[in-house]
C-alpha cells in the first residue's frame, strides 16, 4: 500500500473536523474490508485516511420512535446475531449472514457496505425493501434521504466530501412487515452475489391481498434497484402462486444485468425471477405464520 | 511513523510503524510471529486469520493502528506451556493438516467458533470455516478435527500431562 496520513478519530466531532479540513483529499476508513483491498491494488492512495472505527457514537443499535436505528459501524456479524434485527426485519439479518465469511463479517460494517455502493452488495436490497433511510453527518449538520436516493452508480453515492454516513433508519412502518432475502452465488460461503433479492410486505388478514409490497434487487443493475412495476402489480392483488410468478417475471424483465466471468446477463435475469419468487413466497409464509415480526 | 501498543498472546507489545502497515505485517515483520500467513491479501483465503478481542478477523484487512489497545491472539499463543490446545491436539491426531499453510487460520477460526458454540453441528463448523481455504482440499479431516476438539474440550479429556514434545 502507498503511504497516507492517518487520522485516528475518537469521536464523531473529531472525525467530521478531520474530513472538513482535508475535503476530497481524505477518505473514510471503517471496517476496511473493501477500502484496504482497493488501496492495496490502487496506483494512487488518498492523502489522508480518517479512521472512524473507534467512534462509539456510530456503534449503537436500538429501537427508537422513528424506527430501528443502526449505527453505521455496526458489523455484519452483530446484525446477523442481533435478536432485534432477526425479529423485526429478518431480511436484513439474512443478508448480513450471507456476506463474505465470519472474518469479514466481524470487520465489515453496515455503513461501509452501503457507502461502497457496489451493485452486488447484500445489505442494500434488504434495506431498500424495508424503505430504509440513511443519515449523512457533516460539520454543517445532518441530512437524511431514502437509501434509494443515496446510490448514484457503481461505487458512486450522494455522500459529499466532508460527510459521513452515520446511521441507517428502518422506519417503524416497515418493522411490522414480513420480509425475506435470498442470494445466489457460485458457492454457499464467501461468495459474491450473482444476483440477490429481498421482499417486504403485509398480507391483509381479511381480504388476503398484498399490502405495500416492496421488492429490491442487487447485482442486476448499476445500483441496487426497486422492482416498482412488480410491486404495483402485486399491491392490492390476492395472494396466489400465479400472482407471485407473474411479479417475479415482471421484476426480472426490469433488470439490466452485466455479463462477466461469473455469470451472463441472461443467467442473472433468470436467477432474479427465481429469487424474487422465493422471497415473495417466504415473506407470505411469514406473514401468515405470524413470524415476520409483528411489533 | 506511528506508535502502536497492543497485547499479543497475553503480553504487551509496542512498535513504531508506517500508517499503511497492516496488522499482519506488524505481527510477522515486527514481532516475528510468522504463524499467520500472507495469502491473498484481500480477505478471501483466511490464511492470515487471528483473533482480535476474541473474534476471528483477516489480519491483512486491518491496519495495525486499528488494533491499538486490543488483545490479539495468534497461533503462537494458543498452546499452553505444557500442552497443546485441544484443537491443535485434534488436528495432530486426525492428520488434519497436509501442507499446513492454512492451519493457523483454520485453527483460530475454529477456536472462535468453539468459544461461542461448544457443541457445533457440522453445518456450523463448515460455515465458521467458509473463509478459510485449504488448497490441499483436506476439508473432511479438518471438519472432523474441529468436532473432535469440541468433544475434547467438553469432556476435558485432554491429558493434562501431555507435553508438546511428546506429540512431535
Amino acid at each position: 500500500m502507498r503511504t497516507f496520513d492517518l487520522v485516528v478519530a475518537t469521536t464523531a466531532q473529531h472525525a467530521l473536523e478531520a474530513l472538513a479540513r482535508h475535503g476530497p483529499r481524505a477518505r473514510v476508513l471503517a471496517g476496511g474490508t473493501d477500502l484496504l483491498v482497493e488501496l492495496k491494488a490502487a496506483a494512487a492512495a488518498p492523502e489522508v485516511l480518517v479512521d472512524i472505527s473507534r467512534v462509539e457514537e456510530f456503534k449503537a443499535l436500538g429501537r427508537e420512535e422513528r424506527g430501528l436505528v443502526i449505527g453505521a459501524l455496526v458489523t455484519h456479524a452483530e446484525i446477523a446475531r442481533s435478536e432485534l434485527v432477526c425479529r423485526l426485519c429478518p431480511a436484513l439479518a439474512e443478508a448480513a449472514r450471507r456476506i463474505g465469511a465470519e472474518q469479514t463479517r466481524n470487520l465489515g460494517t453496515l455503513g461501509g457496505n452501503l457507502a461502497s455502493a457496489v451493485p452486488c452488495m447484500d445489505t442494500g436490497p434488504a434495506l431498500m425493501a424495508l424503505d430504509a433511510r440513511i443519515v449523512l453527518a457533516s460539520l454543517g449538520g445532518r441530512r437524511e434521504m431514502p437509501l434509494e436516493a443515496f446510490f448514484v452508480g457503481p461505487r458512486r453515492t450522494r455522500c459529499a466530501p466532508g460527510e459521513i454516513l452515520c446511521e441507517i433508519v428502518i422506519p417503524e412502518s416497515s418493522l411490522g412487515k414480513s420480509s425475506a432475502f435470498r442470494k445466489a452465488g457460485l458457492r454457499r460461503g464467501q461468495a459474491i452475489a450473482l444476483a440477490n433479492a429481498s421482499a417486504a410486505l403485509r398480507v391483509d388478514p381479511q381480504r388476503g391481498v398484498f399490502l405495500e409490497p416492496r421488492i429490491a434487487l442487487g447485482a442486476v443493475a448499476p445500483t441496487v434497484m426497486r422492482a416498482r412495476e412488480a410491486e404495483s402489480f402485486l399491491d392490492g392483488r390476492a395472494v396466489s402462486r400465479e400472482a407471485i410468478s407473474e411479479a417475479a417475471r415482471i421484476a426480472a424483465a426490469q433488470t439490466r444485468p452485466i455479463s462477466d466471468f461469473r455469470a451472463s446477463s441472461g443467467y442473472r435475469r433468470e436467477l432474479t425471477a427465481v429469487l424474487v419468487r422465493r422471497v415473495l413466497e417466504e415473506a407470505c409464509d411469514r406473514a401468515r405464520g405470524g413470524c415476520g415480526g409483528a411489533p | 511513523m506511528i506508535r502502536i501498543a497492543i497485547r499479543v498472546n497475553g503480553a504487551g507489545r509496542v512498535a513504531e510503524v508506517a500508517p499503511q502497515t497492516t496488522l499482519l505485517e506488524l505481527l510477522r515483520a515486527k514481532f516475528g510471529l510468522t504463524g499467520a500467513k500472507s495469502g491473498c491479501e484481500a480477505g478471501d483465503c483466511g490464511a492470515c486469520t487471528v483473533l482480535v478481542d476474541g473474534r476471528a478477523v483477516n489480519a491483512c484487512l486491518m491496519l495495525a493502528a486499528q488494533a491499538e489497545g486490543r488483545e490479539v491472539l495468534t497461533i503462537e499463543g494458543l498452546a499452553g506451556a505444557e500442552r497443546l490446545h485441544p484443537l491443535q491436539q485434534a488436528f495432530v491426531e486426525l492428520s488434519a493438516l497436509q501442507c499446513g499453510f492454512c492451519g493457523p487460520g483454520m485453527i483460530l477460526a475454529a477456536k472462535a467458533l468453539l468459544d461461542r458454540d461448544p457443541q457445533p453441528e457440522e453445518q456450523a463448523i463448515r460455515e465458521a470455516l467458509a473463509g478459510n481455504i485449504c488448497r490441499c482440499t483436506g476439508y473432511v479431516k479438518i471438519v472432523e478435527a474441529v468436532r473432535r476438539a469440541a468433544e475434547l474440550m467438553r469432556a476435558e479429556l485432554v491429558p493434562a500431562a501431555r507435553k508438546v514434545e511428546s506429540s512431535r
